[in-house]
Order: C-alpha cells, then sequence, then structure tokens
C-alpha cells in the first residue's frame, strides 16, 4: 500500500518530466520520417482495407458496411497494441540515463502509454472522414463518447504496459512474447467479427463463453462499435465493471513496478 | 591491508592560487550549501558525503547466458556457481564540504558502482551512504537522447533532475555558454563529437549548483581553453563549500584539480591521502602488478601485496 501511494505521489509531482518525455517522442516521431505525424492517420487508414479484403470480400462476411465495422476496432487496438510496445521497451532501453541520474523510474511506461494519446486522437480524422464521406447515416451524438470508452481503455493500457516494462528489465523476452500474444488476443476479440458470429462456439463450449465475455477487449470493442457503427448507447454495467477492473490492476502493477524499481539499475 | 583509514588526511589547499589559504582545512560554517540544520559547533564535523561500511551486491550476469544444456546439467548437479559478486565491500569514506576527491583505481575496481551509489542510482545492499544536500547524478556523455537537440536535452536532464521549471529555464543559457559548442546546441545530439558531448554533460552537472558533483570520466577532455574553465568552475564550486567526487584516470588532471584521493581495488579503500602520493602508490602498484603478472603468466590478475 505505501507503494502504491509512493507510486501515486511519483507520478503527480513529476507531471513535468512525463510532458517533457511526452513532447519529445512526438517530436521525434515527426522529424525521422517523411511524412512525420502524418502516418498517425495513414496506419489505420491502411490497415483497415486490408481486413476489409480479407475478411469482407475473401471470407464474404456479409457485414453491412464492414470498413466502418473494422474501423471501429482496428483503431483502439493499434493504439493498445503500439502504447504496450512502447511500454515494455520504455526502460530497458533508457539503460543509459537510469545509470547516470536517479530519478523514478515509474515515468518511463506512463510517458510511453501518454505519448499514445495524440495517435489515437488523430486516428479519430480518418474515422469521422470516412463516416462524412460513405456513412452519414451512422453519424450520431454517441460519437462524443468516444473519449469516455478511451478512457476505460486508457487505465487497461497503463496497467499491462507498466508490468510488462518492468519484467522486460529482467527478461527481454517479455517484449517478444506479448507480440504474440497480442496478436492472439487480437484474434480472439470481437474486433474483425460481431458476437453472434461466433455463438455456435459458446453456446457448445461454454467456457470459451466465460473467458469471452471476461476479454476486456469484448467489452471495448463493443462500446466502441455501439458507438460508432450502432449509433447507440453502449452498456454502462459493463464498462463500469472493466473499469474497477482495469484500475485494481494498474494498483497491482504500480506495486509490481515499485517493487521491482531498486533492482533496475543493477540488471540493465 | 587495512580498508579503514584511521584518519583521513587534511586536504592541502586547492593549488589555484586564487583559492586563499587553506580554503579546504576548516569545515565552511557560512556558504549557501548548508542544506541541514545542523549545529555548526557541534563536536562531529559536518561531513558533506558520510558512507559507512557499504557492501554492493551485483547478480553476476554474464554476457552469455547459459545454455539450455547447462543450465540442465546445473540443475541436475546442484552445484551453484557464483551468481553475485560483491563490487563494493566494507567501504567507508567521510568527504567534507569544500573538498574535491578523486576516485582511482583500476578498471572494475569499483569507482563507478561507489559514484553510482552516492547519486542514490543503486540501493546499497549493505551499509549506508548519506549525502547531506542535493547531489547531481553523473552526467556522462552516454545519456543523452541522440534525437533531441542540445537545448532540449538540457530541458530534459534538469526535468530529470527535478529542477524547477523557471530555474532551469534561467540556467539553460548559463548551461549553452558554459559547454560552448556553437551553432551545435541546436543540432541533434547524434550529430555532436564525444568531446561536445562531454562538454554539455559537464555543462548540466556544474551549472545545476548541486551540494554534491558527481563526475564520472567527463572532465578530463577538450582543448587547453576549456580545461582552464573546467578548473575555474570547479575551484568556484569547492570554495562555495561544495564537494566534488570525480572518476578518472588523467592522473595529471586529479593531480592539479583534487585536494584529495583515494585509491579502490577490488572494491576496498586501499590508501586516502594527497593526490600526489596516491597517484605515486597507484603507478607502482599497477608497475608490481603487472611484474607479477607477466612473472607468472597471468595477465590482467592484479592481487594485493
Amino acid at each position: 500500500m505505501n507503494l502504491l501511494g509512493a507510486a501515486i505521489r511519483e507520478i503527480v509531482s513529476r507531471r513535468r518530466l512525463i510532458r517533457y518525455l511526452v513532447a519529445a517522442v512526438t517530436r521525434k516521431a515527426g522529424t525521422n520520417t517523411l511524412l512525420g505525424n502524418v502516418w498517425w492517420i495513414l496506419d489505420p487508414l491502411l490497415q483497415m482495407p486490408l481486413y476489409v479484403l480479407l475478411v469482407g470480400v475473401i471470407f464474404r462476411s456479409g457485414t453491412a458496411d464492414y470498413p466502418l465495422f473494422v474501423f471501429a476496432a482496428v483503431l483502439p487496438w493499434k493504439w493498445f497494441t503500439s502504447s504496450v510496445a512502447d511500454a515494455t521497451t520504455s526502460v530497458s532501453t533508457q539503460d543509459q540515463l537510469i545509470k547516470q541520474v536517479p530519478f523514478p523510474k515509474l515515468v518511463l511506461p506512463v510517458a510511453a502509454v501518454t505519448s499514445g494519446i495524440p495517435q489515437f486522437a488523430f486516428g479519430l480524422i480518418p474515422l469521422i472522414g470516412l463516416m462524412l464521406l460513405f456513412y452519414r447515416d451512422r453519424i450520431s451524438p454517441f460519437l462524443l463518447l468516444i473519449p469516455v470508452v478511451a478512457a476505460v481503455q486508457l487505465v487497461l493500457t497503463l496497467a499491462v504496459g507498466v508490468s510488462l516494462a518492468a519484467f522486460n528489465v529482467f527478461a527481454r523476452d517479455a517484449g517478444r512474447l506479448s507480440g504474440h500474444v497480442l496478436r492472439l488476443w487480437f484474434f480472439l476479440s470481437p474486433g474483425l467479427y460481431s458476437t453472434d458470429r461466433i455463438e455456435h462456439v459458446t453456446t457448445r463450449y461454454p467456457g470459451m463463453g466465460h473467458f469471452f465475455r471476461l476479454n476486456p477487449f469484448t467489452i471495448l470493442f463493443e462500446a466502441y462499435r455501439d458507438l460508432i457503427y450502432r449509433a447507440r448507447r453502449p452498456d454502462p454495467t459493463a464498462l463500469a465493471w472493466l473499469l474497477v477492473a482495469s484500475g485494481c490492476l494498474l494498483a497491482v502493477a504500480l506495486i509490481l513496478f515499485k517493487r521491482l524499481e531498486p533492482r533496475f539499475a543493477k540488471e540493465l | 591491508m587495512a580498508p579503514q583509514p584511521a584518519t583521513p588526511p587534511i586536504p592541502p589547499a586547492l593549488r589555484d592560487g586564487q583559492s586563499g589559504p587553506a580554503a579546504g582545512q576548516v569545515p565552511q560554517t557560512r556558504g549557501a550549501a548548508l542544506a541541514d540544520g545542523q549545529d555548526a559547533s557541534a563536536p562531529r564535523e559536518r561531513l558533506a558525503i558520510e558512507v559507512d561500511r557499504l557492501g554492493v551486491r551485483y547478480p553476476l550476469r554474464l554476457a552469455r547466458k547459459p545454455t539450455i544444456r547447462q543450465s540442465f546439467v546445473s540443475m541436475l548437479r546442484r552445484r551453484r556457481g557464483p551468481r553475485r559478486f560483491w563490487a563494493l565491500r566494507g567501504f567507508s569514506l567521510q568527504v567534507r564540504p569544500s573538498e574535491a576527491l578523486a576516485l582511482i583505481g583500476p578498471n572494475g575496481a569499483g569507482k563507478t558502482t561507489l559514484l553510482q551509489a552516492l547519486a542514490g542510482i543503486i540501493v546499497p545492499t549493505e551499509g549506508t551512504v548519506t549525502i547531506r544536500g542535493s547531489v547531481t547524478g553523473l552526467l556522462g556523455p552516454g545519456g543523452f537522447d541522440p534525437e533531441l537537440s542540445g537545448r532540449e536535452n538540457i530541458g530534459l536532464f534538469g526535468a530529470l533532475l527535478g529542477v524547477g521549471a523557471t530555474e532551469m529555464r534561467d540556467r539553460t543559457d548559463a548551461i549553452i555558454e558554459f559547454a560552448d559548442i556553437g551553432g551545435f546546441i541546436d543540432a541533434p545530439v547524434r550529430m555532436y563529437s564525444q568531446g561536445m558531448r562531454a562538454r554539455l554533460g559537464f555543462g548540466i552537472a556544474a551549472i545545476v549548483e548541486p551540494d554534491v558533483l558527481l563526475l564520472d570520466e567527463i572532465v578530463a577532455t577538450g582543448d587547453e581553453e576549456y580545461r582552464a574553465r573546467i578548473k575555474a568552475r570547479l575551484a568556484q564550486m569547492v570554495r562555495a563549500t561544495r564537494a566534488i567526487v570525480v572518476v578518472t584516470h588523467d592522473m595529471q588532471w586529479l593531480a592539479e584539480f583534487c585536494t584529495r584521493a583515494v585509491l579502490i581495488e577490488h572494491g576496498r579503500l586501499i590508501a586516502d591521502g594527497a593526490p600526489a602520493d596516491l597517484v605515486r602508490l597507484y603507478r607502482e602498484r599497477t608497475i608490481a602488478a603487472e611484474a607479477s603478472s607477466s612473472s607468472l603468466g597471468h595477465p590482467g590478475t592484479l592481487h594485493d601485496p
């Protein structure tokens, strides 16, 4: 509990450092590529047609307005995976710095996850553009609730990112492994398909059904899709539960990180 | 060889000409560096750094990991090799304000580990480290973000060291002036030469004005003019009753700049005294070690006489 308090105090008192690190990442992302931050818009736009071709055309999913259906999941998923990947390596790549300056290492994964927020925000530009051009009838005031769902996702991302950052110091396998786990996680979540598509599986294997319902990204994808695709209110109870669960997970992650932090400088 | 010096010798005054008589001898009761509220007339001398029986143990992780077969074999035999080693053990040291202390010793002796413990970067396995006042990290040439400009790195390090935003803004110009790398200050650090990085590192470390300044091999670079500037700056800091601890292999430099030196070998304090004496002792020991190792045919082993 003391560790949790210390962790929160560190984040709050080192706001300026986190802001600085975030600004540095953002500036760097913009300078090394020709298109700079335009990639934040292009990335999801280029990934979406891939899935549309694969699932919509080759597998003939037959879902109405499938591009938008997929986009509503690809956008938050890309945000999640890139934030988790950045956070995982955030501590281990700063070994030089950690050996030279004493500072709360927690700012590193926190800054890495925070840097992903503008990336997600920019991704909303092509989403809105797509809707204005092709799916005008699906536009609703519910779109304004996207930040609420995104906030729940952010807490979950922080929890995963902070723990993986600590593990990756001791075993670089954490980064490698998480890439595979994340890919599997995506296909097990209703990102490319809707929940009713797998009903025949979940009715036959109830265990799978529980797993599926407890999957945070089932709740998140459904919520995003309600706002963007179905123009309706998402299930507030599920989201509330997810927020509480993610909050607990984050608390555990922070304590874990603080526990391991004193050993970082020697391990790196 | 006893690791514990009986009495730390009185450091000679800084051979600077301007430092005045016996600048390093009397514990100064005035000055800005008196961060703690301790009574100056207390019988115990006010210390900037107090290291008490410090021990730092590292998990021994060699560059090559054991293969699966090796770990399997060692698991079956239940024999554990040396999994950890002590970089420092039973190390005690006291540094007064206005001392410029040089750590000398062969590679791997534990000098950088000691600096890291002083900076609070690594946590002691046993013993204690007490620093009175603020301390900088070891701003060497390696820690900068290569993609950010020198100016941006100054801001980043200010934030890392916990210097306030307005204070840092005031000091940025002084750091840039001290580093004196011209237009490169707005170029990404990856374009810097090694010397430029060192200048920037020392600039940040020195201008932030900590009570305890730690320097790891970054001062002994640069041309004559720059060296003179560093010397003047360090002398100024010593006069302001700040303590300086520096690791360097540049013997001429430390004889010139430091008021005191300690010799470290195998994580233990071997000798403590005037820089010139310690440099001589270190050279003698190195020559002796080389002679014995070449006669025995064991290169690189340095054992205590």
